[in-house]
């Protein structure tokens, strides 16, 4: 079993606002190659931007993310989130271990941060649009 | 059977040891379609524009075919429309590319009909930029005020497009229908055990490793499954072992959804041996492990995965152990095996147990009397019979799954409260 950290990141549209709300969720999770065993922790994080994203915001992004997560672990990503980039380019400019989804484990994981990201991102939508 | 010739062009400055793997895949698909072949040829040099290969590898091409009496000519290489009209006229044979080939093999593995309407689909995602070429050339060669052929060949274009977009909406609205497929195979009491993973990675020498030799599946009650199942028995369990057509390297993405159509027997199992060549360079083995994972990971559901590390007779130990660390974190339950030299399968079987659903062992009195045997011989063939006894009853000590104790209990209770008497039945 190993310790991973799956992120994902919702809202790179922009809003008819004009700007971007950006949602991040890290998930702790320990996972085997084919299964999730056990989910630690998850935490998201929501942010606003006035232009889209470039790849150093996003690392940015999933770091101030993954910093509120207690348990050590690789940080895995879909590729698409990192505008596709090669993995030594986007690994570089991690403080943190980083590597882009491969086993079935890890892309369940991806899939687990997706959901919650973008879930997330559009509850607080829903209540941003009641003030 | 079906005579082919090979051909590769290799790019100058490729690795050998690539090239070589690829033309050993090439050969395995062209098997696989049904052919023999018969001769290889391989050439490394740019591309040339009218014959892919050079003008004389041409001409020598067309003497093997001519001595050989070959019946079809396959090249590794993408050909263009123009490439294979040449290439046929000179060699006076038929001549397809990869792509062709393994679009052959999917419309033999197509069985369900989305899978059919998947490599419809490929295939005619194959003819479009064919059809251009064609609508092209002739409108060259049209004469300015001849408005007929220009039109009508424009529309052959146009009908390859209405077609993709028509099979496009129907594949949107079919449903995959494996839930119905498991369910009724499971009303028969068997389970499934797929063989997935790359061409060459040795499917097929272990399926003929594991099966119990000539024991023929009835194929009335499988016609979802392919041909290329068999039977094999595991302490009395009987299974069932499917061979796959394999994945194939560097696939274009207009052919994937084809292939994954014929993977549903993959997806229909309820234990997937994936192997896996361990010998082959540790960077190899990582992306096809990383890209089975791709493909599998959505739709096997809670189908357990076994890997199963082969040909391990090709590497030392050390090796061996090195490269099983590296790969660990992408080889659920890893088995290491050789397929051809028959070590671990009997491991490798004893895990395959292991992952079934359990079955429950009871004793069941029946009368003697012909619904009595005729239950008894029922149990025989759903489950596994340890001990029958015949005293003034049939006692059978059996082990099947839940279904089947309950309804022997049931057929029990109901045929000793009748007595022995038949015709209340
Ligand atoms: N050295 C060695 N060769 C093997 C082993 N298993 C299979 N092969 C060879 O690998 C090649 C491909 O095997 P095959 O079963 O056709 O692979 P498939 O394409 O996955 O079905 C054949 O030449 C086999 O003889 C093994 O355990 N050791
Ligand atoms: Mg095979």
């Amino acid at each position: 079993m190993r310790d991973i950290i799956a992120v994902d990141i919702s809202g790179r549209h922009r809003t008819s606002k004009g700007h971007y709300y950006i949602v991040c969720a890290a998930v702790s999770l320990s996972v085997s190659p084919d299964h999730i065993e056990k989910i630690h922790q998850v935490n998201t994080k929501a942010f606003r931007m006035y232009r889209p994203l470039k790849v150093l915001d996003v690392v940015h992004i999933i770091e101030r993310t993954v910093s509120n997560i207690k348990r050590e672990g690789v940080i895995v990503t879909e590729k698409g989130d990192m505008y596709n980039k090669p993995l030594s380019f986007v690994s570089s400019r991690f403080k943190d271990e980083f590597k882009y989804q491969e086993s079935i484990s890890e892309r369940l994981a991806v899939q687990l941060a997706h959901h919650i990201s973008l879930s997330s991102r559009k509850l607080l939508i829903q209540e941003l649009e009641k003030i | 059977m079906k005579k082919a010739v090979l051909v590769q062009r290799n790019e100058p400055e490729s690795e050998e040891y690539r090239n070589s793997s690829r033309l050993q895949e090439l050969k395995e698909l062209a098997e696989s379609a049904g052919y023999l072949v018969i001769d290889e040829i391989t050439q490394t040099k740019n591309p040339d524009r009218n014959y892919q290969i050079g003008r004389g590898k041409t001409d020598e091409l067309s003497w093997i075919v001519a001595e050989t009496g070959a019946d079809k000519i396959i090249f590794y290489n993408q050909l263009s429309i123009m490439q294979i009209y040449n290439i046929s006229q000179t060699c006076r044979c038929e001549t397809i590319d990869k792509f062709h080939l393994i679009l052959e093999i999917f419309a033999t593995k197509a069985k369900t009909k989305r899978a059919k309407y998947q490599v419809e689909l490929a295939k005619l995602h194959y003819e479009l930029p064919k059809a251009k070429t064609i609508v092209s050339l002739l409108k060259k060669k049209e004469r300015p005020g001849f408005m007929g052929l220009g039109s009508y060949e424009d529309s052959y274009e146009k009908d390859i497009k209405n077609r993709i977009s028509r099979l496009r909406n129907e594949l949107g609205r079919m449903q995959k229908d494996y839930d119905n497929l498991r369910t009724s195979r499971h009303k028969k009491g068997f389970s499934i055990v797929a063989l997935a993973g790359y061409t060459n990675a040795g499917k097929s020498t272990l399926f003929s490793e594991m099966v119990d030799e000539n024991v023929e599946v009835e194929n009335r009650l499988f016609t979802t499954l392919s041909p290329t199942t068999r039977s094999f028995q595991v302490n009395g369990r009987k299974l069932l072992l499917t061979d796959t057509v394999g994945f194939i390297e560097d696939l274009p993405h207009w052919l994937i959804d084809a292939f994954k159509s014929t993977l549903d027997e993959i997806f229909l199992a309820d234990v997937i041996l994936l192997v896996v060549d361990v010998s082959e360079p540790i960077e190899i083995i990582k992306k096809k492990l990383i890209a089975c994972h791709d493909t599998l990971w959505e739709q096997i559901e809670d189908a357990p995965i076994i890997t199963v590390l082969n040909k391990v007779d090709r590497i030392s130990e050390e090796d061996l152990d090195c490269r099983i660390s590296e790969i660990e974190y992408l080889t659920p339950n890893p088995i290491i095996i050789s397929a051809s030299e028959g070590t671990g399968i009997e491991t490798l079987k004893k895990k395959v147990f292991s992952y079934l659903p359990v079955w429950k062992r009871k004793d069941v009195q029946l009368p003697i009397s012909d619904s009595g045997m005729s239950i008894a011989s029922w149990l025989f063939d759903e489950g596994i019979v340890h001990n029958i006894k015949y005293t003034d009853r049939i006692i059978v000590d059996v082990e099947a799954r839940d279904e089947v104790i309950n309804k022997a209990k049931a057929v029990e209770r109901k045929l000793n409260a009748y007595g022995h008497s038949e015709d209340q039945l």
